[in-house]
């Protein structure tokens, strides 16, 4: 079904496949960029994956300006400054953001500050707040789950307040995003799995909430079947090439659907988790998965339904919620399957979230922007709800 | 009838000044519509229970303003004293506001054809501000509607629309009955205002 109105955008040119990381140079040239400044963290340089990047450096005339290696879990405006005063003494024209959704972030901040020139950040906070153009930036993601590299949305944390700032901007778009397997091989299976949780939440909510549209929907449904195919393929064995190139494929296509789309309340409700007991968004995602999409089933049980089928399921059911139930029965499946080979928690207890921060976390969830696209609508009392039955 | 409806709308349309005298008309119908939005939230905070409790844990101070781009008309309410005060028809350097894109998104809001949550998942309206202060506001202003609108309207543009009990009823009524005054208290004050 249409909805009542949408909107699509996707600027990003995408370098999808082997030896991708190797073209880096060549696109640089292409958008008129000479020196570029790589963005990333410590254990991004550890695994040897900025080793890669500069090896396509090597034989060519455009050069590596600066290598900032110092990106915390969450990106800061005191980082994004730190990094745009750098750029400034380099003189670079571009960045290189290599790592998740912090490294990507702190790039985008740090674009935001220079565009800004001596303004102040904070002023760019909010929707559609950046009029002038950032710097050229080429997103290389290292985990399969952000899809970062292809959305529109920052979140820097204020170290002044204490709060995370949300920038979104059709200008934070990232100019290229490069996906090249060698990028994500030494992912420890965890991380795979919980990033994998976290793309195919990405899908699930784009799908399903009031934004949905048939483009993104596309996206959304390649990226479930994709996901099916890899996940566990990939958390089984971290080698597996093709299952790497499948799951970092998922990734972008469901974020190309959620940044259109937007996301509900599994993300509400795991921001707040993450804010209140600092559970990593991914695991937070896969543990409250289900347990959302059966909260939505009485307002949306046809689009819940329509994803068994991607998800594996081979029943036909004459009432759509009882095929929703086969949807969710299905990701329970997964995210048990995934339990048992990386170690991924299924319930909020076993994340060491203890049962006194609940009420603290539905507070926070019901003041989160995600729950303006859920379908159902979400009280305080029902946030707690789903999080005690998913604890 | 409908025949000749349409066919007067239609040379209507093609009058030179038609586009002029239209978006005139919905500025002052959305000024207007802001106004009656604005001593509602003061109504609605005085007397409803809800709307008490979802602004108790707003700081004192804090100023939401509901504006459209590109040059009006806005309101401003601050809360005080555990209350909504509506401050007039101007953005006084508000901690959060919502800005409609245009008139035309304004007027599916603020006529109850569309939800305020519907017309930010569309982006009809732009958040300024911090996040969870948007949320909060959103939130404000759904009870408004709930004891401005009748219940077939709440029932359209509501995703769990709301059924209230019988003090809210109550309520609902005493607040329908001191709109007038209100409005008209307004009206003066700002003639005064103006002289």
């Amino acid at each position: 079904m249409l909805p009542n109105y949408y909107q699509f955008y996707c600027p990003v040119k995408i370098l999808s496949g082997q030896l991708a990381v190797s073209n880096i140079p060549f696109e640089m040239k292409l958008m008129g960029c000479r020196r570029a400044m790589i963005v990333t963290d410590k254990g991004v340089v550890k695994a040897g994956l900025i080793d890669i990047v500069k090896s396509a450096f090597a034989d060519s005339d455009v050069k590596i300006g600066r290598i900032f290696d110092e990106v915390p879990q969450d990106s800061s405006d005191k980082i994004a400054n730190r990094i745009a005063r750098m750029f400034k003494t380099e003189r670079c024209d571009c960045f290189i953001a290599v790592g998740g959704g912090s490294a990507l972030d702190s790039a985008k901040g740090a674009s935001i500050v220079l565009s800004a020139d001596s303004g102040n950040i904070l002023d760019f906070q909010g929707a559609d707040k950046i009029t002038s153009d950032l710097k050229p930036l080429i997103a290389v993601p290292t985990t399969a789950g952000t899809g970062s590299e292809v959305t529109k949305v920052a979140v820097i944390y204020n170290e002044t307040t204490e709060t995370k700032m949300s920038f979104v901007s059709d200008k934070l778009y990232p100019n290229l995003a490069v996906i090249d397997p060698r990028m994500t091989l030494t992912m420890p299976p965890m991380i795979t799995a919980a990033t994998g949780m976290d793309a195919l939440t990405h899908a699930v909510e784009a799908y399903t909430c009031i934004q949905k549209n048939p483009i993104d929907d596309i996206y959304a449904k390649t990226a479930i079947d994709l996901i099916r195919r890899y996940l566990v393929r990939a958390t089984e064995d971290g080698k597996d090439m093709e299952a790497r190139m499948g799951m970092a494929n998922a990734a972008l296509f469901a974020g190309i659907a959620f940044s259109n789309s937007m996301v509900g309340m599994v993300h509400a409700l795991a921001h707040a988790l993450g804010g209140v007991c600092h559970v990593p968004h991914g695991m937070a995602n896969a543990i409250l998965l289900p347990w959302c999409l059966e909260y939505n089933i009485p307002k949306v049980p046809d689009y819940i339904a329509e994803l068994s089928g991607l998800l594996g399921g081979a029943g036909a059911y004459l009432k759509p919620a009882e095929q929703a139930e086969e949807t969710i029965s299905l990701i329970r499946n997964l995210l048990k399957r995934l339990n048992k080979i990386s170690g991924i928690p299924e319930k909020l207890s076993d994340a060491k979230v203890l049962v006194d921060q609940l009420p603290e976390a539905a507070h926070a969830a019901i003041n989160d922007g995600a729950l303006v696209y859920n379908p159902r609508e979400v009280s305080y009392d029902d946030a707690l709800a789903v999080y005690q039955k998913a604890f | 009838m409908d025949l000749i409806i349409e066919k007067g709308l239609a040379q209507l349309r093609g009058l030179p000044f038609y586009p002029l005298i239209q978006s005139k008309s919905k500025y002052e119908l959305i000024d207007v519509t802001l106004t009656v939005i604005g001593v509602a939230f003061e109504e609605v905070s005085k007397r409803a229970p809800d709307l008490k409790r979802e602004v108790i844990t707003w700081n004192d101070g804090r100023r939401c303003a509901l504006g459209v781009l590109p040059s009006g008309p806005f309101i401003t309410l601050e809360k005080r004293e555990d209350r909504i005060h509506y401050l007039g028809k101007r953005s006084v350097d508000p901690h959060v506001t919502f800005l409609f894109k245009n008139l035309d998104s304004a007027m599916l809001v603020l006529t109850a054809q569309m939800s305020a949550h519907q017309a930010l998942a569309e982006s009809r309206i732009l958040l300024d501000g911090q996040v969870s202060y948007g949320m909060e506001l959103n939130r404000a202003l759904a009870i408004v509607e709930t004891y401005l609108f009748p219940q077939f309207i709440l029932n359209k543009i509501f995703k769990r629309p709301p059924t209230l009990n019988i003090y809210q009823l109550a309520a609902k009524a005493i607040i329908y009955a001191a709109m007038g005054p209100a409005l008209l208290k307004n009206g003066i004050k700002c003639t005064f205002k103006r002289q």
